[in-house]
């Protein structure tokens, strides 16, 4: 693989318009609309990209000015986020799912001066907190349904996106918008700022962290050496384009390797865009692989006993060869397998779409081993990274065929690495962020002396990294015990019953936990019983239910230590949600917040 | 939600399939308590007049089945008994789009009905109840059903359901078609019937803000299966209910269709 390491010393947007330059009747993107695959070669990528940008240059927005994007991924994220770079602007990326407040803090604290909204719905928000926002300029929105019914003074904000892309065409075509993109690409530097990413958020305000094009030039030899990706592959796109991991497989892998990407038509159809893409890689946060194995096993449930028993044995053939590579297998194992895969695996790898997966990602947050066991049994060759937005990506990952559930792997190429005080894992590199945007305090504390200092807990075993916990998310109960919160939670977490589990131990006697049922599986349970329920609540405070999870609790209080055992539990009578402040766009929990709303029942808990 | 002496109706985790292939309910659980007017609302094709033909036995009429689930009628689980045993136990009903004999005249129309009397030591002679709760009837008692309006043919099918002096009512969009004056009549009588008689009614009706008003419970049911419940009160309230089933905004003033969003609100159905 040593081609790829030699990237070329070119920033983002110089490497895109070299795309266009070397193999523009390439196919660059894909993005499906009412139904239809379209493509975008990498000539139309530049192109409407650099027109894109040239309209933002004509209402004012210049070089190192600030465009946010709140936006579902689409063909228009990254056109808008390349046509910012072309012109030497920077790109921000605002969660669509947030509420007014988040949106309006990331607007106003990124001092963003365009904003590309997705629809009316992304505008109605920037617009609530207008008053807020001084130096929020223009409105660029891309589905124009319901644009008519804005105030004239509204209106005057509002521009549409194909009118500025059209704005832009027209510099384009008068002949100087080519050379204009090509000055600023000629002093375009590797140390500029290209991205502002914000950090979920999830102990208080997110951070905006600067990304260059040099740390982006720095990251993706290692992401194309640890996945063993070629510019043929092919990628779908639909995980928050406002966050690292997402960026990473959609803009720096694909602009650098000349790879591919899809846009599926919206969020609520992957399963079916993934099904009809059947990409070359998935990337995968674990909550979609929790969600992919409960729904896998609810489908098995529901069918006969005859299909049961099938998918059973060939789901153990698979348990039983995950750990074996392929040049040990005897002529038993490859004639067990060849059966289980033409009756079953087969299918059902095309039925969620990764049959042509050569490397299925999972990072983001910690995962359970089962269900990484699950899915390497059915074949898809499932692999844990890790990675933050400090580090512009992964900076570690497990090797594709030598994978040990549970780490996550060596760090990937460019990256070095060494474990400080109290476990912590700092890591130095090009890929290292170039701080947190008007917060220098917190820079300062993260990186010293160029190693940053990730705040994570690892353990070394045999070469092979693993995550530990937050450094400071390790608890000290009563009795003076150190104890790492998210190893008790994922274990709980193991059960298909049991979706979220909230960890209290910090200064208190013994170990207590909130936890939220999940609402589909433990439904189905409860129907199963003909316990009668009629919504989430009603069902939470079904006696049998609550037997079912404290069951479920102690079979995984069996795999934890004494002290970190859960001796006690309330079950949440509401889902976790993020227009609560409960869980931040990524759907990570926000355990102070959770605290705070549930003090009650957590003191009721040690009452 | 267990069947108990407060109930008159008890449905749980219900599953309906049509034609063995097509499945209308999802596990639905719910319950009428007696003496109640219980409100059943939700959208087209959520499957609520399903779920009153599940009660009443008339699934098997449209190739309907019930794989799963149990429902309990005064105490007895309704399974396997012919919806006209049904009838004659106390469980009436009305059918969406009225359903009369037209051919008939008014009072001939009552008469079919004491056929759900067989078995009783006294049927009814005269229709002196249903009449005192729909005068016009009485004016029309001559007159060949079919020739009635919308309204009085659904006051009709409603008094059809009152001869056999029923415990409980089920009514399948006594609103359909008929002017707002005439739903507010229909609705006041329905209401009187409740109180005066305590008959107990399961309500399905589209036009959620009068079923509210006169329902003493609600649900609300999408794809099969129960999202919200609660007191009628406590659901008028709810801002998703008011979003998406009454026409309101959060502030409670009516929506001008000038200013219809066009994104709804996520539904989070918070109880």
């Amino acid at each position: 693989m040593t081609q790829h390491l030699a990237l070329p010393e070119k920033t983002l947007p110089q490497m895109l318009r070299e795309q266009a330059q070397s193999h523009g009747d390439r196919l660059a993107i894909r993005q499906k609309d009412f139904g239809i695959w379209k493509p975008l070669t990498w000539a139309t990528y530049f192109e409407r990209a650099a027109q894109f940008g040239l309209g933002l240059q004509a209402m004012g927005l210049g070089r190192a000015g600030h465009l946010g994007v709140i936006s579902e991924n689409r063909v228009e994220w990254v056109l808008a986020q390349m046509g910012a770079g072309l012109i030497g602007a920077v790109t921000v990326g605002v969660y669509p799912t947030s509420p007014t407040n988040e949106v309006a803090y990331v607007v106003e604290h990124a001092d963003i001066e365009v904003v590309v909204c997705e629809d009316q719905e992304q505008a109605d928000k920037v617009l609530e907190a207008i008053a807020l926002l001084p130096r929020l300029r223009r409105i660029v929105i891309i589905e124009t349904k319901g644009l008519s019914s804005y105030s004239p003074e509204e209106r005057e904000r509002i521009v549409t996106f194909a009118e500025v892309e059209a704005a832009g065409a027209d510099v384009w075509q008068r002949g100087d918008g080519r050379a204009r993109v090509d000055d600023v690409l000629a002093s375009q530097q590797m140390d500029d700022v290209g991205l502002m990413i914000y950090t979920s958020g999830s102990t208080g305000n997110p951070k905006g962290a600067m990304i260059s094009w040099r740390n982006i030039r720095g990251v993706v030899p290692g992401i194309v050496e640890r996945l063993q990706l070629t510019p043929d592959a092919s990628h779908l796109s639909y995980l928050p384009l406002c966050h690292v991991a997402e960026q990473m497989l959609t803009t720096f892998v694909p602009v650098y390797m000349g790879s591919q990407v899809n846009f599926g038509e919206s969020i609520r159809t992957v399963q079916e865009d993934l099904r009809e893409v059947a990409p070359s890689m998935f990337l995968g946060v674990p909550r979609i692989w929790e969600k992919l194995h409960a729904s896998i096993s609810i489908k098995v449930q529901e069918s006969g006993p005859w299909r049961r028993r099938a998918f059973d044995w060939a789901l153990a053939q698979g348990a039983a060869l995950v750990d074996k590579p392929r040049s040990r297998w005897s002529v038993l194992d490859r004639a067990r397998h060849a059966v289980a895969y033409g009756l079953v695996l087969r299918a059902l790898q095309n039925f969620i779409g990764l049959r042509k997966a050569h490397v299925a990602l999972t990072g983001a947050a910690p995962i359970s081993t089962e269900v990484i066991r699950f899915f390497r049994a059915l074949g898809v060759p499932l692999v844990e990274v890790y990675g933050m937005t400090e580090t512009s990506g992964m900076v570690t990952g497990q090797r594709l065929g030598e994978a040990r559930p549970g780490t996550v792997g060596v760090p990937t190429l460019g990256v070095e690495h060494r474990i400080g005080d109290q476990g912590e894992l700092q890591v130095r590199g090009d890929m290292v962020f170039v701080g947190y945007y008007k917060n220098p305090q917190a820079t300062a504390a993260t990186v010293q002396d160029g190693w940053l200092h990730t705040g994570d807990v690892v353990s070394e075993q045999e070469g092979q990294l693993r995550i530990v916990d937050r450094l400071k998310d390790i608890m000290i109960t009563a009795g003076g015990k150190n104890l790492t919160p998210s190893e008790i939670e994922n274990t709980m977490k193991a059960s298909p019953f049991i979706k979220e589990c909230i960890v209290i131990a910090d200064a208190r006697k013994f170990v207590s936990a909130l936890i939220q049922i999940d609402y589909d599986t433990v439904g189905k349970w409860a129907e199963s019983r003909r316990l009668a329920f009629t919504h989430f609540r009603s069902l939470v405070e079904l006696p049998q239910v609550r037997e079912l999870v404290a069951a479920e609790v102690s079979k995984g209080n069996d795999r934890l230590a004494q002290v970190a055992q859960i001796k006690r539990f309330h079950l949440l009578t509401k889902e976790l949600d993020h227009d609560d402040g409960e869980v931040t766009a990524t759907m990570k929990v926000r355990r102070s917040s959770i605290y705070k709303t549930y003090a009650a029942e957590i003191e009721a808990l040690y009452a | 939600m267990s069947s108990g002496e407060g109930t008159v109706l008890d449905v749980n985790n219900t599953e309906v399939v049509y034609n063995k292939v097509v499945q209308v309910l999802r596990g639905l659980s719910l319950s009428v308590p007696r003496g109640q007017i219980v409100a059943l609302l939700g959208s087209n094709g959520a499957g609520k007049s399903t779920t009153l033909k599940a009660i009443s036995g008339l699934l098997p009429l449209e190739d309907g089945a019930m794989p799963a689930g149990q429902i309990v009628f005064d105490g007895q689980p309704t399974a396997g008994e012919a919806p006209q045993r049904l009838v004659r136990r106390g469980l009436a009903h009305v059918m969406e789009g009225r359903r009369i004999f037209e051919d008939l005249t008014v009072e001939e129309n009552l008469v079919a009905a004491t056929y759900a009397c067989a078995g009783r030591r006294a049927a009814p002679r005269d229709f002196d109840a249903v009449y005192s709760y729909f005068p016009r009837l009485h004016e029309r008692r001559k007159g060949l059903a079919g020739y009635l309006s919308g309204g009085e043919q659904q006051m009709l099918a409603i008094g059809r359901a009152l001869v056999a002096d029923p415990r409980l009512i089920l009514l399948d969009e006594p609103s359909l078609g008929l002017s707002p004056k005439l739903v507010e009549e229909i609705f006041s009588i329905i209401a009187r019937v409740n109180a005066e008689r305590s008959v107990s009614m399961l309500l399905v009706e589209q036009n959620a803000s009068v079923a509210l008003a006169v329902a003493h419970q609600g649900y609300i049911m999408e794809s099969g299966k129960i999202v919200i419940d609660g007191t009628a009160e406590r659901l008028a309230a709810d801002p998703d209910v008011r979003e998406f089933y009454l026409g309101v905004g959060g502030s409670g003033e009516a929506r001008s269709f000038r200013h219809l969003k066009h994104y709804k609100r996520r539904k989070r159905w918070l109880s």
